[in-house]
């Protein structure tokens, strides 16, 4: 599904990530974990195809060279973001920009009936009150609220992999379980392929199995199974990767 | 709703109009409770006089105004005024407003929504609060999107009055390149992202009336 090959990452030619692979299958949930400052988001960003970062080296997304692909291209192949404070968009509504997006990936225009109904019900699923779809994107919501309105454009464009960067931050353990419930729901119905970045356990314990990469020094230092989360939890991201500087002298 | 053809001096009260203005001058009269649609209207210079204890609310929506446009708007004691403008041009325009408070107790807010696709748009906003007057109260709320053309505004309140409430809010600038981001990674391009932000910038200063008619127009 998402394959890295030897990617670099520069801003301002301050080198953020150096020769980086990663393979993720579909169906399969990876973890990134790191200090703050790391390049997590950067990593991020430039998977979906944000312009502000100098790339080396190779994105593929079900065996296409994306890595000179737009945004748009990217979302079009099913790649789609959330991220832990989406934007606010004054005067665009939900529904509008659901319709127009969804218009131009059918190539046809909407079933309104259907498109609401679908709509509701998917509000309802997420226990967001229905007065949102005609709301404009995300303004003067809660975090709570926003990611919700995220998960809600999520469930009605049907994308084939997820970056999930940091939509835990902010949030109470009740709005986490929510959020992680719908998620997991998703992954059963659709399968996609899901990158989580993240710094607590609490949204990556809903599910049963994962991978976890250490991202440090501008690469992946370890990568292992779900207790490499667990591990780095316990000690800190200090004392691991002290560790593995002892070792690799 | 009545449409009225504006000729050269006319008295309105209590109700809805849309205005055809025929001469490029005029001058009206208002009294009692008026909302005025102005949508496309070619317009040189006209003069509101609001009687005291009305309330007036304009919407004036242009896509292409190509002159100087001037408004005079004079409140005497206990009115309202509610001024909305949302204009997308392509040529040189200027639009001055003249809001004269002359009296005590009234309210003035005024918004724009400017968009600019070409040339240079000015929009030159005056509030003057007369001296000895009390009790009112003027807003501003002016804001500009450079969309490949240029937005100037000026945001006046004169007050020669202390005892006065003002404020005013101006913010001219591009599409903020974060929401584009946003919107093309839920699918929509970027002229798209653009036109969808654009419209929503628009409407957020028009009612449904004005709204329905720009999407029957578009």
């Amino acid at each position: 599904m998402l394959k890295i090959d030897n990617l670099n990452i520069s801003i301002n030619n301050k080198i953020l990530i150096e020769n980086l692979n990663l393979q993720i299958n579909k169906g399969e949930i990876h973890v990134l974990m790191g200090r703050n400052g790391i390049g997590k988001s950067s990593l991020a960003k430039t998977i979906m195809g944000n312009q502000n970062y100098q790339v080396t080296g190779h994105i593929y997304f079900n065996n296409e060279d994306i890595t000179n692909l737009s945004i748009y291209e990217r979302s079009k192949r099913g790649i789609y973001t959330i991220s832990q404070n989406p934007v606010e968009i004054e005067g665009v509504t939900n529904a509008e920009m659901l319709r127009t997006a969804l218009s131009d990936k059918n190539e046809s225009p909407i079933n309104i009936l259907k498109f609401n109904k679908e709509l509701e019900e998917i509000c309802q699923k997420l226990d967001l009150d229905k007065s949102f779809i005609h709301r404009e994107i995300n303004v003067g919501c809660s975090g709570g609220e926003k990611k919700k309105i995220e998960l809600m454009h999520m469930w009605m464009l049907k994308p084939s992999f997820l970056i999930l960067d940091e939509i835990d931050s902010g949030l109470d353990v009740d709005a986490i379980k929510l959020v992680a419930n719908s998620i997991k729901e998703y992954l059963n119905k659709y399968q996609p392929g899901i990158l989580i970045i993240t710094h607590s356990n609490v949204l990556i314990n809903t599910f049963d199995n994962y991978f976890v990469h250490l991202l440090d020094d501008k690469k992946l230092l370890k990568s292992g199974k779900k207790e490499l989360a667990t591990e780095i939890l316990n000690k800190g991201f200090k004392e691991i990767t002290s560790k593995l500087d002892e070792h690799l002298l | 709703m009545n449409k009225i053809l504006v000729s050269d001096i006319i008295n309105l009260s209590n109700e809805d109009y849309i205005l055809n203005i025929k001469n490029k001058d005029a001058i009206i009269n208002i009294e009692g409770n008026v909302k005025l649609y102005l949508i496309n209207e070619l317009i040189n210079k006209i003069n509101f006089n609001l009687k005291d204890n009305s309330n007036l609310v304009i919407y004036l929506f242009n896509n292409n105004i190509k002159n100087k446009t001037i408004f005079n708007i004079n409140q005497n004691n206990k009115t309202k005024l509610n001024l909305n403008i949302s204009i997308i041009n392509n040529d040189n325009c200027e639009l001055i407003v003249n809001n004269n408070l002359n009296g005590n107790n009234n309210e003035s807010i005024i918004k724009s929504r400017l968009v600019s696709n070409k040339k240079f748009n000015k929009l030159i906003i005056n509030a003057y609060i007369d001296k000895n007057t009390l009790n009112n109260i003027a807003l501003e709320d002016l804001k500009g999107i450079n969309n490949g053309g240029v937005v100037h505004i000026e945001p006046n309140i004169i007050c020669l009055s202390n005892e006065v409430s003002a404020n005013h809010l101006t913010t001219i600038g591009n599409f903020s390149k974060e929401s584009v981001n946003y919107l093309m990674s839920k699918g929509l391009n970027q002229d798209l992202a653009k036109q969808i932000m654009l419209k929503g910038f628009i409407y957020s200063n028009m009612d449904e009336y004005i709204k329905n008619w720009e999407v029957n127009n578009a």
